[in-house]
């Protein structure tokens, strides 16, 4: 035990070095007052104690019956300074049962502190960043500033990383995914000086760069695919996820990125994409327990609504001053109300209803409808092409003209004999009847009866083919009227989609549609009884278009016994007389009939005047028209390319059509009124407050005339450059991203019990950058992903690793193990097992039996876990159903959060249980055996090429002689094994959805699967070196 | 990451970059490197759950916590709160002095009327303490001597998600750690081959509540901290099961290979959370034999075995998660929890609160006999309670043998046995009508920080930095122990 000692000793040598110099405000003596004075002599002034705060200058030095706790320049007059010395336990400061003391150390620092004139200095993150000069020379100002302070402890910066561990490197951090071997080898050649900014810029066009960058946001954002208390149903918040994938690729400016989240609704004509990102606030937890009381909710909402907003762009616990003012930063209960105030009117209800889609919510396309919609786009224009290829291959003549002009000819087209059309649904008051011989038939084999008192009929609908109207077509039917019992009417209706086109004989007993109209057309008399007697209807007289399709037709009769036979439609012919063959007919009819159906600019051509007096050029393009649209000799050559381009269309329409779901914010017409809750509850208002901003910051600009603030102001207010912390906070936590920790540690505190900066220069140079550069997102990563710190090896001497363990001064690059999805994606992917689809609503991969069920309540509708199959399986992890009260192993396990709430930095832990997870999860086991039966197929054909192989595809490196050694002596002792057992081999390769290849022996597929699995769980592979 | 350093770098983080520089957090970590041995020494033969550095406070009186928690809200006036006099108000209206305006649930806000409904259960006084039971608890009339029967236990929220939230998080808002994870992360545990924090959601049958993975999960503390589940479908303990056709060897020739190959990567990068990784995967394998062990019952005796029950050999019920609690606390596992479902009677109530003490009577009292009978129920604290108590007043139809219960937080009971506290106590009571406390209320915040006590620590020194302030399982009000109820 004499090691500790003589550390120890060394430490108060170093520690006396460290206090030579005179102490710092805000380095030093804040973080002692704060920690132990300020719960009773702080900011809230509510449990302020004697009256005396020690956070301001004023304070500190107000006299208090005649004393004042802080003399500047006098220790025996400051009464704060006497007490801490005090030996009286009713005295000293602090109180014994605050259990709080002050070190040797503090106190030596408070001491020459008050010496030296007790200055008060304003806290570092409030007060707006300024750019610090940089020397002509400084280089890369990243690496200046991060160089400058190394010097300072006597350090240097490490070599950089090998470039196939960089390569590696930047491939993660950029898009969640290793790189391939040929990207690495792609990079390794790569020798020119723009090298690496060239990958950067290309990964940043990937997919895969925006999911990447997206699950951070969602973090914060507690995005989920459940309300997340109580029932915990499913919800559909889904495109919110999809969107902020789209953002990143997109590279929005982060000023847009707040905006469109926080106030995306009221930006003026919103487009969908804002209001989709509005959804952030309502990413929330949300109850609909039955029982709970809607003030409370009301209040709840609004209260977690503020402090995550709060915390996401300005860095600071909020959630304090709920109850009581902060204890340690400036915000009093009413300005936090102030704040809450612009949230406390938003329209969704105070329960969630335990629905998919608690209002306010839109309807979005799906995903990949955009490129679907574009891809029939193309192809209907393709077909337009050759539609308009066989106009111009026709060589017309008009019949008109020809010496001896063709007769008119007539052709039935027949519909209905002896059964129904194609496809046809038969209803009626009493199902069809069809009869043969000896009673009444006219044609064919069979005719339909019916005999009824009073209203009866017998139809069909949903014929397909249809029938296709056209030009001067008669509908036909044929009727016997039973002698005995004749009928009083008889009605024939046509369905094109509605049934409104009826025509009927002899008296008007049906009163269906309106009389006189198309929709109840008299023809004539009843026909005579005992014969059978063809009835026709001129398609105009009941509304019938030529081009209309008719999938229905019904045989209506009031009383009487009718018999009904061949029906269909007659096409008379003339082409010298009809529009449809003779381009002189079309041109010589009515203006109304000539100019229907044409688009705007053709319809002006032929509504001009008297065709006679048309210009050539209008006549060519009205003729042109014609020979596609209307003639009726092209429909041969022309009908299935009609239906083609139809059949697209429609395609098109539906696909348009297909929406999701997705929650949005909104407020209420009418604002609620805000009051402070007194002690943070929710039924108890006290003081009114109106929206506002903490007076420690910059204000609000003019209230606008006509309306109050509301979140676009306060959106607006926190980006519009002047606000010393959102930017600050948004680098600091990018920082994070790459190197493991921010700038400043407590990515989610800057306020003064968050730690300082390790270099608040270099954060203040980053804040202001971003902002001057637009708030560009790409920019800020290349700027950090190019500097020297991240590039250096992250190898660390154990004199480095006692200095600095957690690589605060970036005297060596970052290592530290890959994320939850991160993981689970990398193995997917090196397996080849991976589907790239991007967005969607939330896939449900293998998940082992009981994490909902024992969890899930009885009546929730994500109880019982389904699993998906096939590609749901192998999506990216971006994409796996978020259910909060049971978050999925892979995630829990690997420190993700569950989403209740914001989380702006993850933990790491290191657990037996990721161990058995990685080894034994059905997920990645299947993905060992896909990995092994790549190196088998690709590896080449030598176990020794095989491992080398795997190796570098794994770790991007090649193995030394030990490493492959070692692997190849596992690999044998899994050969040996599996050849003896070739029935546990048979088990292993056939654990997982998907199918070993055929053409594999089992036995070697088995020992490669474990082998896989080894590389797969190698500290180096769920490392980012 | 160690314990040992992540306690230093959340408490003394100040030091490190504030206080005075880089140079004095170095050297304190220096120091605590060398006391923890690490400094020098590979990790072998560490322990695998280590406690943070001064931890526990003082000498504890229990060493393990047994946790069990019936979820729904058990009715108190059915079970252990015995009010004779609300045999008269029978279908009258709970009088005004007595409700004084309390706020209700939305569930009942739209009665017309709030009638008294007296338990349809006898109680009598049990053991030599007298602790008043009903027939419904057979088994436990057993254990009355060993227990302090609190009734006075009261909390805020009335609705059960932000109160089972409340009852293992010390917090109605989700993200706090559960009490099991403060354990773990302050106190580590003695076993070197299972979990410190045990979890068991045996099965229901009518699983009318939810459960929250909160609720025995980390909240800002490490995910190490989290409990682990015990299950009875699927792997006992997730992926602990090795894939089919792999045998324990297979995977200890793959774990060979892989230790050696994690002992280089230590060597190149020279990252100590590489030497720790080494470390897990053994702990791993070494549960992938101990998980098993400690399910196989084969070693018990029968007469154990009649004591937990007809259910004792069920994996998933009740009973057998009982046993296996005494065999995990027996391996030096520092926390167990049993969370039973199933409590929530608004109506029905005689019937189904039969049913569910039918579940959990028996194996309750077995677990305490067994404690007790091999000298482990000094070592332990044993807790079995709900989020919330019950309304006196009916929800629904009122009969003489039927009623219903609403949600109430204003007052229910609690036992708590073993390591530290009373045997055969009662403390606190209630009014008449089980409405309100009269005497010795006993907050949720009371009752954790006693608990904390009883295991040797200081629940107001116990504290973690998170969101700029220092968190505690007890929040931020004085919560004073319950000295009346420790030995």
């Amino acid at each position: 035990m004499m090691k500790p000692v003589i550390v120890q000793l060394l430490g108060l040598i170093l520690l006396s070095e460290a206090v030579l110099g005179a102490p710092d405000f805000t380095r030093d003596i804040r973080p002692i007052l704060a920690d132990k004075c300020f719960a009773c002599h702080g900011p809230d002034s509510n449990t302020r104690k004697a009256k005396l705060r020690l956070d301001t200058n004023d304070g500190a030095t107000a006299i208090h019956n005649g004393v004042a706790a802080i003399v500047p320049g006098d220790l025996e007059n400051s009464e704060a300074w006497i007490r801490i010395l005090s030996p009286d336990e009713d005295e000293v400061m602090p109180p014994p049962d605050s259990h709080k003391e002050l070190s040797d150390t503090e106190k030596e620092l408070l001491r020459q502190w008050i010496l030296e004139g007790a200055k008060y200095e304003d806290h570092w993150a409030f007060i707006a960043p300024r750019k610090p000069a940089l020397p002509g020379n400084a280089g890369n100002p990243i690496d200046f500033f991060l160089q400058r302070r190394l010097a300072g402890e006597g350090l240097k910066p490490a070599p950089l990383a090998k470039p196939e561990t960089l390569v590696r490197r930047i491939y993660l951090d950029l898009t969640g995914l290793p790189p391939t071997p040929r990207e690495a080898d792609a990079f390794l050649a790569d020798k020119s000086p723009q090298a690496l900014e060239n990958l950067i810029g290309a990964l940043m066009k990937r997919p895969s760069y925006g999911e990447h960058m997206a699950r951070y946001w969602l973090d914060l954002a507690r995005y989920a695919d459940t309300h997340g208390l109580h029932l915990d149903n499913e919800r559909s918040v889904w495109p919110y996820r999809d969107w902020v994938v789209r953002a990143f690729n997109q590279n929005i400016r982060f000023d847009e990125f707040t905006r469109w989240q926080l106030a995306g609704d009221l930006l003026p004509e919103a487009t969908i994409d804002q209001k989709i990102a509005s959804g952030f606030n309502r990413c929330n937890v949300t109850t609909g327990e039955g029982g709970s009381i809607n003030e409370e909710w009301i209040y709840r909402n609004a209260v977690e609504r503020t402090s995550t907003t709060v915390e996401v762009w300005m860095g600071l616990t909020a959630g304090c001053a709920v109850c009581h003012d902060h204890k340690f930063d400036p915000i009093s209960t009413k300005e936090y109300y102030s704040m809450y105030s612009f949230f406390h009117s938003t329209a969704d209800p105070a329960l969630d209803g335990n629905k998919l889609d608690t209002p306010p919510v839109i309807r979005v396309p799906l995903p990949g409808t955009r490129e679907k919609i574009s891809k029939l786009e193309d192809r209907i224009q393709e077909v337009e092409r050759r539609i308009k290829e066989a106009v111009t291959g026709i060589e017309y003549t008009d019949p008109a003209d020809l010496q001896d002009p063709p007769k008119p000819t007539t052709r039935d087209i027949i519909w209905i004999e002896d059964e129904v059309p194609a496809k046809a649904k038969k209803e009626g008051n009493t199902p069809w009847k069809f009869v043969g011989r000896p009673e009444p038939v006219f044609s064919g084999e069979k005719a339909s009866v019916r005999e009824a008192k009073g209203l009866s009929q017998h139809f069909f609908t949903e014929a397909n083919p249809p029938l296709i109207i056209e030009h001067g077509m008669k509908l036909f039917t044929h009727v016997y009227l039973d002698p005995a019992n004749p009928p009083a009417q008889i009605m024939l209706q046509f369905n094109d989609g509605s049934w409104e086109h009826r025509a009927y004989w002899g008296e008007d007993r049906i009163d269906w549609g309106k009389k006189n109209t198309i929709s109840r057309q008299r023809i004539g008399n009843l026909p005579d009884t005992g014969q059978w007697v063809r009835l026709e209807v001129e398609i105009e007289k009941v509304g019938l278009k030529p081009g209309s399709k008719l999938n229905g037709w019904a045989y209506t009769q009031f009383d009487g016994k009718v018999y009904w036979d061949q029906s269909g439609g007659r096409i008379t012919t003339s082409p010298v007389a009809d529009p449809a063959f003779s381009w002189k007919a079309w041109k010589a009819q009515k203006e109304s009939d000539r100019t229907r159906g044409l688009t705007e600019e053709l319809r002006k051509l032929a509504g001009a005047g008297n065709p006679a007096e048309w210009s050539a050029s209008s006549e060519k393009r009205l003729f042109d028209y014609w020979l596609g649209h209307v003639y009726a000799g092209a429909n041969a050559v022309l009908q299935p390319l009609r239906e083609e381009k139809a059949g697209l269309v429609s395609e098109k329409d539906a696909i348009g059509k297909e929406t999701a779901v997705t929650f949005v914010m909104a407020d209420l017409p009418k604002q609620r009124e805000s009051f402070v809750m007194k002690r943070g509850q929710y039924d108890n208002p006290g003081e009114k407050v109106s929206r506002n901003v903490p007076a420690f910051l910059p204000p609000l600009p003019a209230r606008p005339g006509d309306r109050d603030y509301n979140r676009l102001d306060l959106a607006n207010w926190l980006v519009d450059g002047k606000h010393p912390l959102t930017a600050r906070v948004a680098v600091n936590r990018f920082w994070q991203q790459f190197f493991g920790t921010g700038l400043v540690r407590t990515s989610a505190d800057f306020g003064t019990q968050g730690e300082l900066p390790s270099h608040p220069d270099l954060l203040d140079w980053l804040a202001i950058q971003f902002m001057e550069d637009g708030w560009d997102i790409q920019r800020l990563v290349t700027r950090i992903l190019t500097s020297h710190a991240y590039r250096q090896s992250s190898v660390a001497s154990a004199e480095l690793r006692v200095k600095d363990p957690e690589n605060r001064l970036l005297a060596r690059g970052p290592r530290h193990r890959l994320d939850a999805e991160v993981l689970r994606d990398q193995a997917l992917n090196l397996s080849g097992l991976m589907v790239s689809t991007v967005g969607g609503r939330g896939v449900r991969p293998y998940q082992p039996p009981n994490i909902w069920e024992p969890v899930g309540f009885a009546s929730s509708n994500t109880r019982n876990y389904k699993q998906g199959k096939g590609d749901d399986l192998y999506r990216r992890s971006l994409y796996t159903f978020l259910k909060r009260t049971a978050p999925p192993p892979f995630m829990a396990t690997f420190d993700g959060p569950n989403r209740e709430q914001s989380c702006s930095v993850r933990g790491r832990s290191n657990t037996p249980m990721q161990a058995l997870q990685l080894m034994n999860d059905i997920q990645h086991v299947e993905a060992a055996r896909a990995l092994g039966q790549r190196i088998l197929k690709e590896g080449g054909t030598n176990a020794a090429d095989r491992i080398r192989w795997a190796w570098r595809l794994v770790t991007a490196r090649h193995p030394d002689d030990e490493e492959s050694r070692i692997v190849m002596k596992a690999l044998e002792t899994h050969l040996a094994r599996f050849a003896a057992d070739p029935e546990a081999a048979e088990k292993l390769v056939a654990f997982g959805e998907s199918k070993a290849a055929p053409d594999i022996r089992q036995d070697q597929l088995a020992a490669w699967t474990l082998v896989a699995n080894l590389l797969l769980n190698l500290d180096e592979v769920v490392n980012k070196n | 990451m160690d314990p040992a350093l992540e306690y230093h770098y959340l408490q003394s983080r100040r030091q490190f970059f504030q206080g005075a520089g880089l140079k004095v957090g170095s050297i304190a970590l220096a120091q605590l490197l060398a006391q923890r041995g690490l400094a020098a020494s590979p990790p072998a033969g560490r322990d695998i759950h280590p406690s943070l550095p001064g931890l526990p406070h003082f000498a504890p009186k229990a060493k393990n916590l047994i946790y069990l928690h019936m979820n729904g809200a058990p009715a108190q006036q059915d079970l252990f709160d015995h009010k004779p006099q609300m045999e008269k108000f029978f279908d009258k209206e709970l009088p005004d002095s007595v409700r004084n305006g309390q706020r209700i649930t939305t569930m009942t806000s739209g009665q017309k009327r709030f009638p008294v409904a007296p338990s349809k259960f006898a109680f009598e006084p049990c053991g030599q303490s007298g602790i008043l039971m009903s027939e419904l608890v057979p088994y436990m009339k057993g254990i009355a001597d060993e227990i302090t029967m609190i009734k006075s236990v009261h909390t805020e929220a009335i609705n059960h998600d932000p109160a089972c939230t409340f009852v293992m998080t010390g917090s109605e808002v989700p993200g706090k750690p559960s009490l099991g994870s403060w354990l773990s992360y302050g106190l580590g545990s003695e076993s070197q081959n299972l979990p410190a924090f045990v979890v068991f959601t045996p099965t229901v049958k009518n699983p009318s509540q939810a459960l929250f993975t909160r609720m025995w999960t980390s909240g800002f503390l490490p995910s190490k901290y989290d409990g682990v589940k015990l299950r009875s479908a699927g792997d006992p303990v997730l992926y602990v099961k090795n894939p089919p056709g792999v045998l324990p060897r297979d995977r200890r020739a793959m774990l060979d290979a892989l230790g050696e190959l994690n002992q280089k990567s230590f060597e190149r990068f020279g990252d100590p959370e590489t030497e720790t990784r080494i470390a897990q995967y053994e702990m791993a394998f070494r549960m992938q034999s101990s998980v098993p062990e400690l399910t196989d019952l084969s070693g018990e005796s029968e007469a154990t075995i009649e004591m937990y029950g007809p259910n004792a050999r069920k994996p998933g019920t009740f009973a057998h998660s009982a046993l296996l609690t005494r065999r995990l606390i027996e391996r030096g596992v520092r926390v167990v929890q049993v969370l039973h479902r199933g409590w929530d009677q608004h109506g029905n109530l005689p019937k189904e609160i039969k049913n569910q003490c039918l579940d959990v009577d028996q194996p309750t009292a077995a677990l305490i006999k067994d404690l007790k009978e091999r000298g482990m129920l000094k070592d332990t604290l044993v807790v079995f309670g709900g989020e919330f108590g019950r309304t006196a007043y009916c929800q629904g139809k009122l009969t003489r043998d039927n009623y219903g219960r609403d949600h109430h937080p204003r007052n229910f009971c609690m036992w708590v046995a073993g390591g530290g506290i009373q045997a055969g106590m009662t403390y606190g009571e209630t009014d008449d009508f089980s409405y309100n406390v009269t005497e010795n209320p006993v907050h949720l915040n009371e009752l954790n920080a006693t608990i904390l006590h009883c295991m040797g620590i200081d629940h107001s020194r116990f504290t973690v930095r998170h969101q700029g302030l220092d968190q505690r399982l007890t929040g931020v009000e004085p919560a004073p122990i319950v000295k009346q109820i420790l030995q």
